[in-house]
């Protein structure tokens, strides 16, 4: 049963209009071990990948492609990282991308498609003067 | 931010799949950002608090 109605489909279907570069959903799950929520954001990336033809989904074992795993830095799974023109978007999320999390997961899609950094040149130049490795780490819960 | 500067990684994290991060980190509310493991910002912020916040020198986090 989709998790998208068709209403929710045709509204994203709009919002990701916009997208010109290709975007590569890297989903890193578990097959032994691993928890449902992988099942779900499967599912969850695989419909969003069906509004758009430039957004593909590419699927990764979190054992056993340890090179990708270091290369993007995953931790944990079920994972996603977000590449715009194969270009790694330093873009990571973590659990079933569901409730709210799908909603910054849209907007993840969106940026690395367009290319539009929503946020004002205030904060890209106060951004600019940062010169070491910075983990943002954003806890939050489906509901 | 992470896509403004190449040094800037970030993490949406689903607090309830991965509790043991959010025991580490004491995430007793939702959003919750943590900066290299020093420097934590609860809540949502307009933009330019949450860019100043999170600029703040290492350390001087409340």
């Amino acid at each position: 049963m989709p998790l998208l109605s068709p209403q929710d489909r045709q509204t994203l279907t709009q919002h990701l209009a916009p997208i010109t570069k290709s975007v590569d959903l890297l989903l890193f799950t578990q097959t032994f071990g691993g928890t449902e929520s992988g099942l779900v954001a499967k599912q969850v990336l695989d419909e969003v990948a069906s509004l758009h033809e430039k957004i593909s989904v590419v699927e990764k074992n979190f054992v056993l492609d340890t090179e990708d795993k270091a290369k993007y830095g995953v931790d944990k799974a079920p994972a996603v990282v977000v590449l715009g023109d194969g270009q790694d978007t330093r873009i990571r999320m973590y659990g079933a991308n569901t409730g709210y999390e799908f909603v910054s997961l849209v907007e993840a899609v969106l940026l690395a498609g367009t290319g539009n950094l929503e946020l004002e040149p205030e904060s890209v130049a106060a951004l600019a003067a940062v010169d070491k490795p910075m983990r943002i780490q954003v806890f939050s819960t489906p509901t | 931010m992470a896509y403004a500067n190449p040094h800037i990684t970030a993490d949406a994290v689903d607090a309830q799949e991965f509790m043991e991060l959010t025991r580490r980190y004491r995430v007793t509310g939702v959003p919750k950002t943590v900066i290299n493991d020093s420097i934590e910002i609860l809540g949502g912020l307009p933009e330019a608090d949450f860019i100043a916040a999170a600029l703040q020198p290492e350390g001087d986090a409340s």
